[in-house]
């Protein structure tokens, strides 16, 4: 009780109309007229996507009243349900809280009208990663069946050409291809690693430069949203945020709260660790030869009880799991997982084949199998390159999108939301009346 | 109150869980750091080739292939002297010549990758 009431001063006096801020900015807000001008398109697609939700919400509010994550800082998803259904496309394609709704469907078990709010914040939010995406005619193309073989056609051109490359760049780098006293039954006699390392930065440089345009558009938008008319309400320095957020993305806490489909977290859990740490055993092989910590000790490829060797097994078989369970749910369990569409099934098909490819690679290493190997690997590079290539246009720009979302609430206080303290307030609330 | 309750025991447990999935996740981290720090008894665990007593100026193939593909050489001979009963220039005896003991020959590289090749179950190689 004490503790909401000056917070709720505290907002009114900064003004800056907070969707489902307390009623006194609103207030302010409706002083001079909004003028909606809906997206009858954007309607209709989305209807269309999400089973008609939105010709049955009827504004009761249960989605939010059932959310575990939903607060009165942090309301979700009523309000993205009113957006939608008055087609403000703008409003809703920027709004952070969509990136801090998980999809464990509480909402839509529990809608007295069936209208499945988690399944069309689900489509929106696959809306805004194409709506962020740079360039946004590319993220467009990228989300369809059709694009599928050039999809994969652009990063097996790309090595093709590498490989081709590969004997007249070593004469003229002067790169040498004999392999010296070591013994290694390695890939690099076909695939050397200056050529994957330079190839796949070089991808993944510009992922990572489209990616930072896309987050930098969001986190603008996040801004003007939280922020209103500029006199921002931070609550904390930028990095301590960012802090935040990660672990909470570390801990998966949030998904932990839901309770619809608790399966949802198990499965995500084992496949943000497996990628984790496939990925740091990654940079670790790449880093080796300028690395400090490890120079003169580094072997490569790893025998099988090294560590790291055990790590990225381990790695493996977390993220073949959590893909086979995610798919084991989303078809058993449609109605509590929620819709599925390509934008869904495209990450984790191209996760599972990734980690597939990849230990058909290790297999087919370990019986030593010559040719096979090597075209197995090829494929496994593929793969990885699509993923990297497509990251800012997937369903993978989660990652990014999320994490941005997650360190915006706490950059704009607006996380501090327990259920403890939603407990007060509605007691608070009660005792008023 | 009961709900609280229940909420922040569930909030504990996946703290705790993502704690051991971090540590997992330095193990080996702490592997390198640690190897790198403390000397062992070899220079290191990189295997190298033995330079054998120059009996003869080269091997019967080139060293590339014979780093990784003597296998294939052994069970193609092996396939001919036991099916068709064709005895060539190459047998594990002849290896012997230059490569003289196992141990610091052949057991180096397989023991490194963990190989447990047939061959020394019936050939004599000491």
């Amino acid at each position: 009780m004490v503790e909401t009431t000056p917070d709720l001063s505290h907002r009114s006096q900064g003004a800056p109309a907070l969707p489902g801020a307390d009623m006194s900015s609103v207030a302010a807000r409706n002083a001079r007229p909004i003028r909606i001008e809906p997206d009858l398109d954007f309607i209709r697609s989305l209807n269309q996507r999400a089973g008609n939700a939105l010709k049955k919400c009827f504004q009761c509010g249960t989605c939010s009243a059932t959310c575990a994550l939903s607060s009165d800082r942090l309301p979700i998803p009523r309000k993205e349900m009113a957006w939608a259904s008055w087609g403000m496309k703008e409003r809703l394609l920027n709004d952070p809280d969509l990136w801090l709704c998980y999809q464990c469907n509480d909402c839509s078990t529990s809608c007295p009208r069936g209208a499945r709010p988690g399944d069309v914040l689900a489509v929106v939010r696959q809306e805004a990663v194409i709506h962020h995406a740079f360039p946004r005619f590319y993220g467009e193309w990228a989300n369809q069946p059709h694009s599928i073989p050039l999809l994969l056609g652009i990063p097996a051109a790309l090595l093709t050409l590498a490989l081709v490359l590969r004997a007249p760049l070593e004469n003229a780098l002067g790169i040498s291809r004999s392999l010296g006293p070591r013994i290694s039954y390695s890939y690099s006699n076909v695939l050397p690693h200056w050529l994957l390392n330079t190839l796949f930065l070089l991808i993944a440089f510009l992922a990572v430069l489209c990616m930072i345009r896309g987050v930098l558009r969001l986190w603008c938008s996040m801004r003007t949203t939280c922020a209103g008319d500029g006199r921002a309400l931070r609550a904390k320095g930028f990095l301590a945020s960012l802090g935040v957020a990660l672990k909470s993305v570390l801990a998966h806490d949030r998904f932990s709260k839901c309770a619809q489909s608790r399966s949802r977290y198990w499965s995500h859990l084992a496949v943000f660790f497996g990628f984790l740490a496939l990925s740091l055993v990654t940079l670790w092989v790449i880093t080796a030869p300028y690395n400090p910590l490890i120079q003169g000790n580094f072997v490569y490829p790893f025998s099988f009880w090294n560590p790291w060797k055990l790590l990225a097994n381990l790695g493996g078989i977390a993220l073949v799991g959590g893909c086979l369970w995610m798919i084991w749910d989303r078809l058993r369990n449609g109605e509590e997982a929620g819709v599925s569409t390509f934008f869904d099934w495209a990450l984790i098909a191209t996760l599972l084949a990734a980690a597939l490819t990849g230990f058909m690679t290790e297999i087919l290493h370990y019986v030593r199998l010559e040719p096979h190997r090597h075209l197995a690997y090829f494929v496994h590079l593929v793969l990885v390159g699509a993923l990297f290539l497509c990251l800012p246009y997937t369903k993978l720009a989660h990652i990014i999108y999320r994490t941005a979302a997650l360190t915006s609430a706490a950059y704009y206080g607006r996380d501090s939301t327990g259920p403890a303290m939603r407990v007060q307030a509605t007691t608070s609330q009660g005792m008023e009346v | 109150m009961a709900s609280e309750e229940t909420s922040s025991g569930g909030g504990r447990r996946p703290a705790r869980l993502t704690v051991l999935l971090i540590v997992l996740l330095l193990v080996p981290f702490a592997y390198s750091v640690v190897g790198r720090f403390v000397p062992k008894g070899t220079a290191s665990d990189e295997v190298f080739l033995e330079r054998p007593p120059a009996k003869y100026k080269r091997c019967v193939k080139g060293t590339d292939y014979m780093r990784y593909h003597h296998w294939e050489l052994l069970r193609e001979t092996r396939e001919q002297v036991v099916r068709y009963g064709i005895r060539g220039e190459i047998a594990l005896d002849r290896c012997r010549e230059c490569h003289q003991k196992r141990e610091r020959f052949c057991d180096q590289c397989h023991s490194a990758v963990s190989l447990t090749p047939d061959c020394f179950h019936c050939h004599y190689y000491p």
